[in-house]
């Protein structure tokens, strides 16, 4: 028998979005994921209004001198064992904000990151594959 | 027989129909309401176990208190809900299958342990120091001063019918001789009453105003995490089942008749459906929808009551 | 000639007016008279902010000011120049709550000083990260931040 703590995690995994100076294209992607076409309770998934009910963290956007020090602080409060998934190329590598004054790297340099889901913005169906790779590997 | 013995009643308490029974009744209950919501949007679903994977996964997680939240109130608010649904459970089954042991005014008793969820969601999202939840809390305390006038009108109408008995053990009998209450005008209007007025105990749509989930950010549980949160999930579960339970026992001739679980599932089927086509209310909607609309509704099935109809 | 251009050039003859294309215009303006000139145009001749926009140019600090006249759809776009050694410009802010935020957000990326303006603090620079002499959209400004790399 598994550990009954992962079996609880990976089917049923609640989901907070946050999006940390994205331009919201990830966001309206996000919102697309949650609608009954592609139907993510199947898998457990929930979105949830709080990150203390959260199990994964849907980060969005490229990580801002501004909005580094709320990520941190949002990450802090959210129950742990929690999962992070970034969802957008702006959160692997900057993307098109690669030398900007602002940008300040991929999102692994300050927190533990569970999967990257690359594109501009990424399909839902690439966002679900994301969700369920990360869910395995637990 | 209509005494327990101690040990009966630590079981009836803790196994059936307490905790256990009605925890598991209850958490099915409420795959069945996310398969009814996912079948009305043309989707499938989640697998049947999913809600006890919900009450696992969070009675395993951390729990985090909020600094300066008052802790005591903090991780205790839950349990009163929760004892509250434990007792109601026993007293209506009880009173069900042994009408002849009720006892003067337990209709009354009930009414109060149903007001303790709410009562335990306000306490709660009061001692967790964030003014989301202080907004939460205050909504949902105009939420509960506005259903409680009409549920409270529409409880006399069977009152009414049987001249005075405010036992639910009568109730029962008196449906058992007479005839459901439902199968009158007046009994009609008070179950219909009845009926929206456990939508809004039970938090769902239309009247999921104090939790909120857009607006206020889940509101009154905002602060909660791990198990606590998995204790307010299960006494909602609970009250998904012990509500239409009460309905049915009240109105729609008891759990002891031949058609109670279709009658159960049918009650429960209407909440979903309501709750699944319905946009949210704003509070000052909700209250004068309760107190003007439902409360005349009320008025005029107690004077249909009165007049015998 | 239309009436809003011929209204402006009487209230300041010293008023140079391109014709980009028929519905587009911009009218260069002394700085000291950015105040009137932009009264003019949003009170009496009844037009809507579009936006604001700032460059730096080897002339100095331009800002475009880009009035939209609804009726006919012309947009008259008002050119200041404040120099590189003396960027200030009077402050919109008090009359004109649109410029509140756009007049910030050049303080803090260009450098450009507004005297005047009610509540002159960064909005959109980090408030614990960032080196408040650095202008970024300034031309001088070096592309690579030492602190964040990797």
């Amino acid at each position: 028998m598994k550990d009954p703590r992962i079996w609880g995690l990976k089917k049923s995994p609640w989901v907070y979005h946050l999006a940390a100076a994205s331009c919201n294209n990830c966001d309206i992607e996000v919102l697309e994921l949650l609608t009954p076409r592609y139907d993510v309770e199947r898998f457990g998934i929930v979105l949830v209004g709080s990150p203390r009910h959260a199990d994964a963290l849907l980060v969005t956007g490229v990580i801002n001198r501004k909005s580094l020090p709320r990520v941190l602080e949002v990450y802090e409060q959210t129950p742990k064992p929690c999962l992070v998934i970034g969802v957008g190329t702006c959160t692997c590598n900057n993307h098109i904000f690669l030398n900007s004054y602002n940008a300040v790297g991929p999102y692994d340099k300050y927190l533990p990151v569970n999967a990257y889901v690359p594109g501009c913005p990424p399909k839902p169906e690439a966002m679900i594959l994301g969700v369920v790779k990360a869910l395995s590997k637990l | 027989m209509t005494t327990l013995a101690g040990w009966q009643l630590v079981l009836a308490f803790l196994i059936f129909p307490g905790v256990v029974f009605t925890s598991f009744v209850g958490l099915t209950l409420t795959w069945v309401d996310r398969f009814v919501s996912a079948r009305v949007q043309w989707r499938k679903g989640p697998p049947f176990y999913q809600p006890f994977a919900d009450m696992l996964k969070l009675l395993l997680k951390q729990t985090v208190v909020p600094a300066g939240a008052s802790k005591v109130t903090f991780l205790g608010a839950p349990m009163i809900g929760f004892a509250a649904m434990c007792v109601t459970a026993v007293l209506l089954f009880y009173v069900n299958f042994f009408p002849h042991g009720s006892f003067v005014g337990d209709l009354i008793v009930l009414v109060y342990l149903f007001a303790l969820p709410p009562l335990s969601t306000i306490l709660g999202a009061s001692a967790s120091r964030n003014p989301l939840s202080a907004v939460g809390a205050s909504r949902e305390m105009t939420l509960y001063l506005g259903y409680e006038l009409p549920f409270l009108l529409a409880l006399v109408v069977p009152i009414i019918h049987t001249h005075g008995a405010i036992r639910l053990g009568d109730l029962v009998l008196a449906q058992r001789t007479a005839g459901p209450f439902l199968y009158s005008w007046s009994g009609l209007i008070a179950a219909v009453i009845v009926l929206v007025c456990i939508q809004a105990k039970l938090g769902y749509p239309p009247f999921d105003i104090a939790e909120a989930e857009q607006e206020i950010m889940s509101g009154v549980l905002i602060e909660y995490s791990g198990a606590p949160l998995a204790l307010f999930r299960l006494t909602k579960a609970m009250m998904f089942f012990l509500m239409p339970c009460f309905l049915v026992t009240v109105f729609w001739g008891g759990l002891t008749s031949f058609w109670a679980i279709p009658e159960l599932l049918a009650v429960v089927v209407l909440v979903i459906l309501i709750k699944n086509t319905n946009p949210r209310f704003k509070i000052d909607h909700a209250l004068r929808f309760f107190w003007f609309i439902l409360g005349a509704l009320g008025i005029i099935a107690v004077i249909l009551a009165f007049g015998g109809l | 000639m239309r009436d809003a251009e011929a209204g402006l050039k009487s209230l300041i003859p010293e008023a140079e007016v391109f014709e980009h294309n028929p519905k587009r215009l911009h009218i260069s303006i002394p700085r000291e008279r950015l105040t009137e000139a932009a009264k003019y145009l949003h009170r009496e001749r009844g037009m809507r902010l579009a936006t604001c926009t700032g460059i730096d140019t080897r002339a100095g600090l331009e800002v475009l000011y880009h009035f939209s006249e609804d009726k006919t759809g012309t947009m008259y776009t008002l050119r200041v120049l404040a120099p590189k050694d003396d960027p200030r410009l009077e402050s919109q802010a008090s009359w004109f709550p649109a410029t509140d935020w756009i007049e910030r957000e050049m303080h803090e990326l260009l450098g450009i000083d507004f005297p005047g303006h009610p509540n002159l603090v960064p909005l959109l620079t980090s408030d614990t990260d960032w080196d408040r002499e650095k202008y970024p959209l300034r031309r001088d400004y070096e592309r690579r931040n030492e602190a964040h790399e990797r």
